[in-house]
């Protein structure tokens, strides 16, 4: 399984990146309070795709309309932070982007927490936390540009204080919020959860994260003039504003479809693109599939963890910094540092 | 028509001086034109107005005729192609993918390099002799390698123009002498090249033309014998300089050596350059492949030639030429050094 020289992912690879992430489903389909074997959710799924009923309606039930939505999102949420934080890295030049550095996490959960002050139902509150998302990148946009010579870190900078703008709202909103209800809901939801997933938030989030991903599947192999400097990506000879354009706006919109889902899911965006960097360097066209399945196995797993290792229900991101930090200390430690 | 041309081109920064003030410069196919200027005086600026990076404010480049501005960015990226200074470059991929994004312009959005474009990325690292640093990652080598991987991205991309930001600063002497017979070889093969550079010695040894810029904005641009001079070195460098000459077995090096600072421009010179002198020139070419240049420069100074004798040895395929001159001095200075600048041959002129 060594790297070739072109950038691209050997046949072993590409197996091996396919498998996993359905592995990891069909195996999380069966963990949780009633234990179900592969075997058994590979017949539930068989039964479900011809278009018939289980020989058991609990079985089914339990796998169809609980777990499965719910490792669905997870999957989406995981593939869709790690490639637009993978986006963010490059675009900036900058290990340290995350989807949060143009306040796109901070606007979409502001968004959403004002949908539940507000006492709108899920969907309300998921296209709230979109139309703010959306807001904060406007703004950042406008703070950071129309300066020349300061450039992109001049973009990450302003971005950075509309996410503590935003974050500051957030807490306005905690301090109006009635608290005996809804401050306990901002905040649970505040720490991210993918216990809301169904069917009917899907149909919402899903067709946005799907199509960002897609997309810079794409896109990939000309995502590696993104950390280019200016004179040397616009002597590339290709449209870079319009690349930089699109790779904002897209990874903008998948950040907040996966915050107004599933509050904020921290750490996903920052580890996966850096573990696929360590294994794969760093050309696009190997990182991009890696970090969307990889991110994909890596919610799985810690959703199924925060849902399975105790009665109640652990908030992801616990989870997820719990997991992520010494791990990717061990990485960083490993490999002699990081690089763009 | 010239390939390239900057017609009275003019810039400054916003709330500063007029640092370009009409520029007029010429490029021809396989032409180097050398760039020289003290810091500040605008070398970097230049090249990028060149290359419609930043706009001129008045006047206007063309490439074989037509405003760089009104030519889509993906066609002038596959005439023209640039060579970033090395501290300044991303370098986070390994060689071969550094120099596979020079194949950018080539390639569909939808797509990644194919088959094709890796192979003329190959060709280009051998020819540059750097197809060993393939898969190292670019953090890992040194600045005169990365210059290297940096040149190779360039000629990756086809390019009839070369334009190369102080290529050779920064490296020790050996790597300036790899990155500077780069630019020779690939000139003789046709390039065009322009680069930026602090040293008027390289000019001489390497540049045809060469454009020098002062910090007043007055730039004087012709054939690098008459515009590297003592004269116009401490006119916009404020430096005494010496302009002399270092013979090796194969040829005379043009050399210059800096030997105080100077305030005022001190009196002229009176050329000595209308006097009419004898001289005789002798090349050896080590093979038949620069044949076409020599003839070249030959055909055009044939006023001066008053004999010519060609001799090849068989035995060796060497070949020999004598040529035998009368006129101007400065005609002769001028042929001279144009031969000079031709690689892989010895060339020598003895004055009267």
């Amino acid at each position: 399984m060594s790297l070739r020289r072109d950038g691209r992912l050997g046949a072993a690879w590409i197996v091996v990146l396919i498998v996993l992430p359905f592995a990891a489903a069909i195996i999380a389909l069966g963990i949780g309070r009633m234990s179900i074997a592969p075997g058994e959710v590979l017949d539930v799924l068989r039964a479900a795709l011809a278009g018939k009923h289980a020989s058991s309606e609990l079985i089914e039930k339990t796998v169809m309309q609980l777990r499965l939505p719910r490792i669905i999102l997870a999957a989406l949420v995981g593939a869709g932070l790690s490639v637009s934080g993978c986006a963010f890295q490059s675009l900036f030049a900058n290990p340290l982007a995350t989807p949060d550095t143009l306040g796109v996490a901070s606007g979409a959960a502001f968004g959403a927490a004002l949908g539940i002050l507000l006492g709108f139902n899920l969907i309300g509150i998921q296209l709230l936390g979109l139309f703010m998302g959306g807001a904060a990148v406007a703004l950042t946009w406008l703070a950071g540009s129309g300066r020349d010579r300061g450039g992109l870190s001049y973009i990450v900078l302003s971005g950075i204080m509309i996410g503590s703008l935003f974050s500051a709202l957030i807490s306005f909103i905690k301090f109006v919020a009635d608290a005996e209800s809804q401050l306990p809901a901002i905040t649970y939801w505040l720490m991210g959860g993918l216990d809301k997933a169904n069917y009917r938030t899907l149909s919402l989030g899903a067709p946005v994260i799907i199509a960002g991903v897609v997309l810079f599947m794409l896109i990939r192999w000309r995502m590696n003039l993104l950390p280019l400097s200016d004179d040397e990506a616009k002597a590339s000879g290709v449209n870079i504003r319009l690349l930089r354009g699109v790779t904002v706006v897209a990874a903008t919109a998948i950040t907040a479809s996966c915050v107004s889902m599933c509050g904020q899911v921290g750490w996903v965006g920052l580890l996966i693109p850096h573990m696929c960097r360590m294994l794969f360097g760093n050309n696009h066209l190997s990182i991009v599939p890696a970090s969307v399945s990889f991110g994909a196995v890596f919610m799985i797993i810690v959703d199924t963890m925060a849902r399975s290792i105790s009665a109640a229900e652990i908030p992801v991101s616990i989870l997820t910094a719990m997991i992520g930090a010494p791990f990717f200390i061990a990485l960083m430690r490993r490999s002699g540092g990081w690089r763009i | 028509m010239s390939l390239l041309r900057i017609e009275n081109g003019s810039f400054a920064y916003k709330s500063g001086p007029q640092i370009l003030k009409d520029i007029n410069i010429d490029v021809e196919p396989g032409e180097i034109l050398a760039v020289l200027g003290p810091n500040g005086a605008g070398k970097t600026t230049l090249l990028r107005c060149m290359m419609d990076m930043l706009h001129w404010q008045r006047g206007r480049s063309l490439l074989d005729g037509e405003d760089i501005r009104s030519i889509p960015a993906s066609r002038l990226w596959r005439r023209m192609a640039y060579v970033p200074q090395a501290r300044s470059a991303a370098v986070s991929y390994t060689a071969f993918q550094t120099v596979l994004l020079g194949r950018s312009s080539r390639i569909g959005a939808f797509s990644a390099p194919s088959a094709e474009d890796m192979k003329i990325a190959e060709q280009v690292m051998e020819r540059l002799g750097i197809s060993h640093l393939a898969d190292k990652p670019c953090y890992a080598i040194s600045g005169g390698e990365l210059q290297m991987v940096l040149i190779a991205r360039a000629m990756a991309a086809e390019p009839e123009i070369l334009v190369l930001d102080e290529p050779e600063s920064n490296l020790d002497f050996k790597n300036q002498l790899i990155v500077l017979d780069a630019m020779t070889a690939l000139a003789a093969e046709g390039v065009a090249c322009i680069f930026n550079t602090h040293y008027p010695a390289h000019a001489l040894q390497r540049a045809g033309k060469a454009l020098m810029l002062s910090k007043d904005g007055k730039s004087i641009f012709g054939d690098t014998t008459a515009v590297v001079t003592e004269e116009n070195i401490r006119h916009a460098f404020g430096v005494k300089a010496l302009i002399g000459e270092v013979e090796t077995p194969q040829s005379i090096m043009k050399n210059v050596v800096a030997v105080g600072i100077t305030g005022e421009s001190g009196p002229d010179t009176e050329a000595d350059g209308d006097r009419t002198i004898l001289a005789s020139v002798t090349v050896i070419m080590r093979s038949n492949e620069r044949a076409n240049l020599i003839n070249n420069a030959f055909r055009e100074y044939n006023h001066l030639l008053i004999g010519r004798m060609g001799l090849p040895h068989r035995r060796s395929d060497k070949y020999i030429i004598s040529v035998m001159l009368e006129g101007p001095v400065s005609d002769i200075d001028a042929l001279s050094h144009r031969l000079s600048l031709i690689p892989d041959i010895s060339v020598k002129t003895t004055y009267e």
